[in-house]
């Protein structure tokens, strides 16, 4: 009979180098290692937003929660990455501090959804997407690829290793951004 | 497949009656602690989800509870309700309702039930015990019906995403009911009192000409659709639920007050970690 080796350091690793950051609501993360996955989950009316720059693999994701700071100063000044104005500049520079550079970004946005008929009220999700893009324009940011609006919540995933970004919506398949 | 759902609600443990009759001890001025700990450690389910939110910001006790006699001395007598409450609640979300796993749907619910207390504090100046409870069990339907609606999802989508249906709308068309009125055929079958089980009934469709005698449906679907807004929904049902503009005039919730919300929402949530976490991820 022979002794069953003991694995366990080696799963260990193995877990080790495959890393999920999550990214929470008004949160974001950065990263330059090519083993990381950042990911965000439930993002419903909030949006995803998405940058990579494929020559040096840097990325990095926001999950913005509203539109305007101006609703909270103070909440803003400690957690930027709640509001669309504060975290894209932040997510933006976050990026840069890893090497990343602004003409080589490749930018994607997911979320925004919204309730059924929502005329005038809880119109979050079409006020974010407006804000966001508001932002980029005004920045020279040109948005690559996006999954907004409609009504279902979505899970977002960035690759650092490729640059791919996927998509997962309630009640839907995995789909590539 | 309807017949057989109904069916499926007798399968169902009875309600713990734990709250109801701490309720009762309470009510006694010089209640004795061992006399509540003793109806408390009844259920050992309960007691151990009780010792694991009891420690919660959200209770803000400074004292380090350890033992369910801890909890009943510095818990205070709100808190110690709602403790038994969400704990008693909790036991029943064993099932993925129509997420991928159970704790979605716990989350949801316990996010809803927050909500729901930060709108009556607004509305009323106070909180609600009764509202809390309707609140965690708003969405309880689900838990009986997940498997099925799993099952359909196929054909529900097809519904909600090509003709306009909602999910509520797609579920009566598909599975014969939707789970707010087999939810509320759940609390019935619990014996909860009316207004419990009328607010899971309507919590998609709130009469809004019945808001003074019965203001509880309103409170839990505009709690409802905060929580679908931010993301926190629980489900493959996603944000496909109607909207009733004329529902945040009645409440004179301006934009910016819906905003303010999700930001008390998020607070409290980073609070009350410890209550959405007893449900098993």
């Amino acid at each position: 009979m022979g002794t069953i080796p003991d694995l366990s350091w080696e799963k260990e690793f193995l877990y080790s180098i495959m890393a999920d950051l999550v990214v929470g609501i008004s949160d974001l993360k950065c990263s330059n290692q090519p083993k990381d996955v950042i990911i965000t989950y439930a993002l419903g009316s909030c949006i995803a937003v998405v940058i990579y720059d494929p020559m040096v693999r840097v990325g990095g994701m926001l999950h913005f929660m509203l539109p305007d700071s101006t609703l909270d100063k103070i909440k803003a000044a400690s957690a930027p990455a709640m509001f669309a104005d504060t975290g894209v500049p932040m997510l933006f520079k976050s990026c840069y501090q890893l090497g990343a550079e602004k003409k080589r970004l490749i930018v994607k946005i997911a979320g925004g959804a919204s309730i059924l008929n929502d005329a005038d009220y809880f119109r979050i999700g079409q006020k974010n997407i407006t804000a966001m893009r508001k932002i980029f324009w005004k920045n020279n940011v040109l948005i690559n690829a996006e999954d907004t609006g409609k009504n279902c919540n979505r899970t977002v995933k960035l690759q650092l290793a490729d640059g791919k970004c996927f998509v997962r919506s309630s009640g839907g398949s995995v789909e590539e951004l | 497949m309807l017949d057989r759902i109904l069916l499926s609600i007798n399968k169902l443990p009875a309600f713990p009656a734990t709250v109801q009759r701490v309720s009762e001890l309470l009510k006694n001025e010089d209640y004795s602690v061992n006399e509540i700990v003793s109806v408390i450690k009844f259920d050992q389910a309960i007691t151990a989800n009780i010792l694991k939110i009891s420690n919660s910001a959200y209770f803000g006790v400074r004292q380090k509870i350890k033992t369910i006699h801890d909890a009943v001395v510095y818990l205070g007598q709100k808190h110690l309700v709602r403790a038994i409450q969400t704990a008693s609640v909790s036991k029943f979300f064993t099932k993925r309702g129509y997420g991928d796993k159970a704790s979605e749907l716990w989350e949801h619910s316990v996010a809803v039930a927050l909500m729901s207390q930060i709108l009556s504090r607004q509305l009323h100046q106070k909180e609600n015990p009764v509202l809390y409870t309707a609140a965690l069990l708003h969405d309880v339907g689900k838990l009986v019906m997940g498997e099925y609606v799993q099952d359909a999802s196929k054909k529900i989508f097809e519904l909600v995403n090509n003709h306009g249906y909602s999910f509520l709308e797609a579920e009566e068309e598909i599975v014969g009911i939707n789970h707010a009125d087999l939810g509320g055929r759940i609390a019935e079958y619990w014996n909860f009192p009316a207004e419990i089980r009328d607010a899971i009934t309507l919590h998609h469709r709130p009469n809004l000409d019945d808001l003074e005698e019965n203001i509880f449906p309103s409170l839990i679907y505009l709690s409802d659709q905060f929580c679908l807004t931010m993301g926190i929904d629980g489900g493959m049902d996603g944000l496909a639920h109607r909207g009733f503009s004329e529902i945040t005039k009645r409440f004179h919730l301006r934009e910016s007050d819906v905003e303010k919300n999700m930001l008390l929402l998020l607070d409290q949530l980073k609070q009350a970690n410890e209550l959405l976490g007893i449900v098993d991820k």
